[in-house]
């Protein structure tokens, strides 16, 4: 009897961290969504469609694939989430994809969850930011912060996600990677605190995750940093992030 | 009959001046007369004659507001044409006499506002041009000497006007947003135009981006306001280099500073100049060495061999004989088959012959083991030496970073407390300068600014740190505090100032004449006067050309704080500088480092090497290790790729 209440309080507690996680990510995927929840694709949908009932969410096929679902304003307000509302912008589909995909893939890691490791989407970001981001300021697609004291190697460091789909200039990508390594300051923090010589670098490392054009682009900015290079990683993007093959979308 | 003669001669002589007196008399009346006919303009005119007075204007300055009056003028002349019945032309040439007598017609009936509407188009150009002839009569005539009740009226008249031209510049300065740190065409404004001579320039004293781009000299004595000028330009350079950049116009612009007073003035003005600088657009100020390090060690081997022995003084004579031997070991310590040192504790390590014996084992020539045989006895003496250097270094050269981490550095050297230690800074860090320069500085544009070099110039002459900055495209602004701070002889002097081709900044200074030489002279008109007896002067006297100096010696010695003379290609613009204000620093500043912890890099990381490239890799000695984060990231993504070979498709 207990474990058959306890049921429905975890599926409502997974159902809860789905909703915070599409306000996070812009908008999702269904595919992704179901990966969230831990549930068939077709059972997430038929939880967005009681989103959609309850005024929380809305979901629409947007581009290829699965219909895309993005929080309300009332869902948005539901999840406490101070961001403005709106369906994800057109062009930017396929990289909010692979951002999705790319936070999956880190989360399924025994040493995400064994080190408490959270993530700082860029939507979170730019709404700390608030309307004062600098013109020569870029934004993280994430950050992801390992807190100290946790049982892995590299507790205590911020990194910075990237995820590269169609590639840059080589001059362009150091220059950013540049940025990401040297920045001290939070975002949205004040002018005279974004870059401080002598303080410690906000991000310790750069994880760059690139389709397999961008591979090359990232791996010769790169080199271009010099010592500073070194604390970049370069991987390849998650399988999830490719767009799925066509014939499976509900 | 000769009494009658005379009688005639003296009658021609009295009847002469009377004559003269009466056609004067007459002369003025007419002419007042006439400036009480044409009233609305002498109104005018007498209005713009006291304003040009009042704040020391130049009487181009009235003319261009008459100038400015042009289009007033065709559409007052067009809405006369269309509203008259008569042809349009005839309308247009009876205008003014139209106005003029309405004028009269309202004032007297006593409707003075609309009588002074009616005459306004016509009289305001005709004023301000009638005040700027009268204004340019009066100050030709008393430049000259003819004008004013003495001989020194000239002299009273020019003080005067100076001190009304400084009021204004003050004026003008103070105004909230009157004078932009540059304009809209990417000019450097200094602050306000005081006086010019020879100097084409309108209210604000700007100079062109390129002109930073130049080699330049700031005199001035402490308390002049030359670091709030400084300041300034270093500001200016960082805002119009970025901005050219952000239009592609050119290369990001990178700011070297070398204040080598040191002590704690010279950290106030670090911090002063980071939070300017910020402003102004550099996203990163690196205050050397209390907050960032650079890395002597990323010289190229061969030319840190060549600075490394530079950095010590040497002897002539058989002095030169160990010179030689060191520069032999030094060679051998750092272009050891094993790469160069990585610190300054690294090259104190090699300089034993057992580690130099190590080394070359198996990699070295039949010479290099013939040179650590014959040399080995003098190893200890050389690395006394370069223990000395390397106290005297301190750490700011052993870390990381480099010029291109940062948009401006501030490097402080101790050129007051402690000569030998700043002199070895300032060689290593041009050095570095330098060599980044030469690598092609990353597409930067450079500006070194060298605050008081005379401190340290013993080992670095200005002349040298000149030549050398231009075959590397780098420039140069020296200050000092007086002409003879520039270098020790006026040989050096006058190469220094000869290579200045972006201007030399002058501030107040006792001894400023051979400054303003270099000004040259210009023509001028000098007239004697008759002294008929004290204290009437008659107009009657004789006029000569005459070369006067461009800049006038004694200005510069009492020009006040804030005030610099720019001097440039023979002319010379009189500026009251404007003082830069910068928001408060910024809250949560680092933790202060311990005695005797290296300083960060200026990039600011907490370390710069990973497990990839492994410890021995590269210059260990400016960097630490990051943990390996291979296995989440493995397991989430896979493993990095290879990178495609030159082979590979698309």
């Amino acid at each position: 009897m207990a474990g058959a209440a306890r049921a429905p309080g975890a599926a409502a507690a997974r159902e809860s961290a789905g909703l915070a996680f599409t306000g996070e990510m812009y908008g999702v995927q269904l595919d992704h969504l179901a990966a969230v929840l831990g549930v068939p694709q077709r059972r997430a949908a038929a939880i967005v469609a009681r989103w959609r009932r309850a005024g929380l969410a809305e979901a629409q096929r947007l581009g290829p694939g699965p219909r895309w679902a993005w929080l309300t304003k009332a869902g948005l307000a539901r999840c406490g989430l101070p961001f403005a509302p709106g369906a994800p912008g057109l062009a930017r589909l396929a990289h909010l994809r692979a951002v999705t995909a790319a936070r999956l893939a880190l989360a399924g890691t025994p040493q995400y969850a064994a080190g408490a490791a959270r993530w700082r989407s860029e939507r979170r970001i730019r709404a700390r930011i608030g309307g004062r981001l600098g013109l020569r300021e870029h934004v993280p697609d994430a950050e992801v912060a390992w807190p100290d004291g946790a049982p892995v190697g590299w507790a205590g460091e911020c990194w910075a996600i990237e995820a590269e789909i169609t590639p840059k200039t080589v001059a362009r990508t150091a220059a950013i990677m540049r940025e990401l390594l040297t920045r001290t300051g939070d975002y949205g923090c004040p002018p005279a605190e974004v870059l401080v010589p002598g303080r410690p670098a906000r991000h310790d490392r750069a994880i760059y995750l690139c389709s397999p054009p961008a591979l090359p682009v990232a791996a010769r900015a790169r080199a271009r940093l010099g010592d500073l290079g070194a604390r970049v990683e370069i991987r390849p993007l998650p399988p999830g992030a490719a767009w799925p093959a066509p014939g499976g979308a509900p | 009959m000769a009494r009658a003669g005379g009688r005639a001669v003296t009658g021609r002589r009295l009847a002469l001046p009377a004559a003269r007196a009466a056609g004067r008399a007459a002369l003025a009346a007419a002419a007042v007369a006439a400036l009480a006919a044409l009233a609305p303009a002498t109104i005018v005119a007498a209005g713009a004659l006291a304003a040009a007075w009042l704040r020391g204007w130049p009487p181009r300055r009235l003319a261009g507001a008459a100038a400015w009056c042009g289009p007033m003028v065709a559409a007052w002349l067009a809405g006369t044409a269309l509203a008259s019945p008569a042809p349009a032309w005839l309308a247009v040439a009876e205008a003014p006499g139209r106005a003029w007598l309405a004028f009269w017609h309202l004032a007297a009936a006593g409707a003075v506002a609309r009588a002074a509407a009616t005459a306004a188009p016509p009289a305001i150009p005709a004023g301000l041009a009638l005040g700027a002839l009268g204004w340019s009569y009066r100050i030709r005539s008393l430049r000259s000497g003819a004008g004013g009740l003495s001989p020194a009226a000239a002299a009273a008249f020019d003080r005067r006007q100076w001190r009304h031209q400084v009021r204004a510049a003050r004026a003008r300065i103070a105004a909230p947003g009157a004078v932009p740190l540059t304009t809209r065409g990417g000019l450097l404004v200094a602050g306000a135009v005081i006086r010019s001579v020879g100097h084409r320039t309108g209210p604000l004293a700007a100079i062109g981006y390129q002109r930073m781009r130049s080699h330049q000299v700031v005199i001035g004595t402490t308390g002049t306001g030359k670091t709030t000028l400084l300041l300034r330009l270093w500001a200016g350079f960082i805002a119009a280099g970025l901005a050219r950049s952000a239009a592609g116009l050119g290369a990001p612009p990178l700011l070297v500073v070398l204040d080598c007073k040191g002590g704690a003035d010279a950290r106030r003005i670090a911090e002063r100049a980071r939070r300017v600088l910020r402003e102004a657009g550099a996203r990163s100020v690196a205050v050397w060495p209390d907050e960032a390090s650079l890395c002597l060690w990323s010289l190229p081997p061969r030319q840190l061999t060549t600075t490394l022995v530079d950095l010590i003084e040497h002897g002539t004579g058989g002095a030169a004989y160990y010179a030689d031997v060191m520069e032999a070991l030094v060679a051998l310590a750092v272009e050891a088959p094993c790469g160069p040192p990585r610190s300054a504790a690294d090259l104190l390590a090699r300089l034993e012959p057992g580690w130099l014996s190590a080394a070359y084992a198996g990699a070295g020539t039949g010479g290099d083991h013939a040179l650590i045989r014959s040399a080995s006895r003098h190893l200890a003496d050389v690395a006394l030496r370069f223990r000395t250097l390397a106290r005297r270094l301190g750490g700011g050269l052993d870390g990381p970073g480099g010029f291109g981490d940062a948009d401006a550095w501030y490097c402080i050297l101790e050129g007051t407390d402690q000569v030998p230690v700043a002199e070895g800074q300032a060689r290593a860090l041009v050095d570095l300068l330098a060599s980044f320069a030469a690598g092609g500085a990353q597409g930067r544009e450079i500006l070194l600014a060298v605050d008081e070099f005379s401190a340290v110039s013993r080992r670095l002459p200005v002349w040298q740190l000149y030549e050398r900055a231009r075959s590397l495209g780098l420039a140069v602004q020296v200050s000092a505090q007086s002409w003879q701070g520039l270098a020790p002889s006026d040989g050096e002097r006058s190469r220094i100032a000869a290579a200045a081709e972006g201007g030399i900044w002058l501030l107040r200074t006792p001894c400023p004449e051979p400054v303003t030489a270099l000004a040259g002279s210009r023509a001028a008109v000098q007239t004697t006067r008759w002294l008929r007896r004290f204290p009437v002067w008659a107009h009657r006297g004789s006029s000569r050309p005459e070369q006067v100096p461009v800049v006038d010696p004694a200005i510069i010695r009492q020009l006040d704080v804030g005030q610099a003379a720019y001097i440039y290609r023979g002319g010379v613009t009189y500026v009251q500088v404007r003082r830069l204000v910068a928001g408060p620093a910024g809250l949560g500043r680092g933790a202060p480092r311990a005695a005797g912890q290296a300083p960060a890099p200026a990039g600011g990381a907490r370390g710069a090497a990973s497990a990839r490239h492994g410890p021995g890799a590269g210059r260990g000695g400016c960097r630490e290790e990051l943990p390996d984060v291979s296995p989440v990231l493995d397991a989430a993504f896979g493993p990095e790729p290879e990178p495609p070979g030159p082979g590979a498709g698309p």
